[in-house]
């Protein structure tokens, strides 16, 4: 397995100098406060993953890696872990890039930079959650259709309920989120990454190449 | 001989459009297998069969003497594979497939892997996007020879390769296939190369196995029976495999050249090539 997780981070680390790039941008964009900053490395590492699956499809190595001794439960696991170390790694960089921009503009505030990158890790493990099985289902091109497509539904559906929907939550539940966050958040992307790498293990046991 | 591959009743179906098989074959230790037919013939599908990129819908798969169903991993330990146009992302270099397959196979060998791109002319820093299609198949050959396999299975191994090329990439099979306990599957529509290399030819037609015979038997024991329309009647039908009604004379598949030729001594009777032989077989009347 440790073999495929490389492999994917070799095709990423071949397209690292444009994500560099953009990250140097954003930081002078951002250099007067604006927190978009804290999204870009987050958000990259998941674009940049999203494309060793083009490349895969475009080089057909789905039918190659099957020949391989590695079992197809392990090249989806394999996926899942470079995709987890390269979110950690933006993770890191966002908190270095957060404590630079704070120190150079006198507004340090840990509390705000934690709060925000929780918020953002939580956001991308949502997104891979919902992205990997639909990429292993449809392949890079129908699986990123379908991916805008979903999250475009979702989020309408979840606007037009909240909407039309006066949902009460109780004082206490807010209270138990608010004392145990750092426990309840990491258990929920556990079980969403869990969930989701399931329905892709069983997508990718059956597919044929 | 031990047989390194068993299938028995191999069935895949592809909705209502293509059947493969029922194929029953049998690979014997230390031999060069070639599958031949026209495209679209099953040969990738068998191919693919064999290794579990597509799943087969009836049969069972032994391969060194074990079940492949149950012990799948281990036997791919001892397989090297070149498929037709499915490899490595083409951003990679490879110095990077080295890195991945160093801890895919236990047995990789990098010394030996960066031999053959040192005898291949293979610079290990160049991207597989940058390489032309001769470079890239001999990288694919070099990836599958270098965990020390004893099976190796190639699609089309030669195909769209210049003729120098392609002698390179066969004298490379035949280097391989110098060690006894060492065995190749290698489809291809190219059939010349066969004749050069292969012990054994499998014809394979809409999914099904039409011969499975040894080279020499086949190239020593079949031919051509050239006969002119009038004459075609005095052929006895059951020395007639198949027939062929071309503009101005039949041409005869036929079976155990030297009788026919004491038979029929005013007509011409020539040795078949692989090629003559599939077109007959695909073309030809029963």
């Amino acid at each position: 397995m440790l073999g495929l997780i490389k492999k994917d981070l070799l095709i990423i680390k071949g397209n690292i100098k444009v994500a560099i790039l953009f990250v140097i941008v954003f930081a002078l964009m951002s250099s007067e406060g604006n927190e978009i900053l804290y999204f870009v490395p987050v958000f990259l590492s998941t674009m940049l993953f999203m494309s060793t699956f083009s490349y895969d499809d475009y080089n057909k190595w789905d039918a190659y890696v099957c020949t391989f001794p590695s079992g197809r439960a392990n090249i989806v696991k394999a996926k899942y872990s470079a995709s987890l170390i390269l979110t950690f790694v933006a993770i890191i960089i966002t908190y270095i890039l957060g404590i630079v921009m704070g120190s150079f503009n006198n507004n340090l505030d840990f509390s705000k930079i934690n709060s925000i990158i929780c918020g953002v890790l939580f956001a991308m493990i949502l997104l891979q959650s919902i992205m990997f099985p639909l990429l292993f289902k449809f392949g890079a091109e129908k699986g990123r259709i379908g991916l805008f497509i979903g999250i475009v539904l979702i989020s309408s559906l979840l606007g037009l309920l909240l909407n039309s929907l006066t949902i009460k939550i109780p004082g206490n539940v807010i209270k138990t989120f608010n004392d145990y966050w750092f426990i309840i958040l990491p258990l929920i992307m556990i079980i969403m990454l869990f969930i989701s790498y399931k329905i892709s293990k069983k997508i990718y046991l059956n597919k044929e190449f | 001989m031990t047989n390194i591959i068993e299938i028995k009743n191999l069935v895949k179906k592809y909705d209502n459009r293509f059947t493969l098989g029922s194929i029953d074959l049998e690979i014997p230790n230390g031999v060069i297998v070639g599958l031949i037919g026209e495209n679209g013939a099953g040969k990738t599908t068998l191919i693919k069969s064999i290794l579990n990129i597509l799943k087969i819908d009836e049969g069972n798969i032994k391969i060194f003497n074990k079940d492949f169903n149950k012990e799948e991993n281990t036997i791919k330990e001892d397989i090297g594979v070149v498929l037709d146009n499915m490899f490595f992302p083409e951003i990679l270099t490879p110095k990077d497939i080295n890195i991945v397959m160093k801890d895919i196979y236990k047995k990789w060998d990098e010394e030996l892997f960066k031999k053959y791109l040192n005898d291949f002319g293979l610079n290990i820093n160049k991207q597989i996007k940058t390489m032309s299609k001769g470079m890239r198949k001999k990288l694919e050959i070099a990836t599958s020879l270098s965990h020390h396999p004893k099976i190796l299975i190639l699609d089309e191994p030669t195909s769209g390769l210049d003729p120098v090329v392609r002698n390179e990439v066969l004298d490379i099979f035949l280097d391989f296939i110098q060690d006894e306990e060492h065995t190749i599957l290698l489809s291809t529509h190219i059939t010349s190369d066969l004749e050069h290399i292969a012990d054994k030819i499998i014809f394979i037609n809409k999914g099904k196995i039409l011969l499975d015979k040894n080279r020499d038997d086949l190239l020593d024991n079949y031919g051509i029976l050239k006969c002119d329309i009038d004459s075609f009647d005095t052929i006895s039908k059951e020395d007639i495999i198949v027939y062929k009604k071309n503009k101005y004379n039949y041409e005869i598949l036929v079976d155990n050249i030297s009788k026919i030729k004491k038979k029929y001594k005013n007509f011409i009777v020539d040795k078949i090539t692989l090629e003559e032989l599939m077109v007959l077989m695909i073309k030809g009347v029963k």
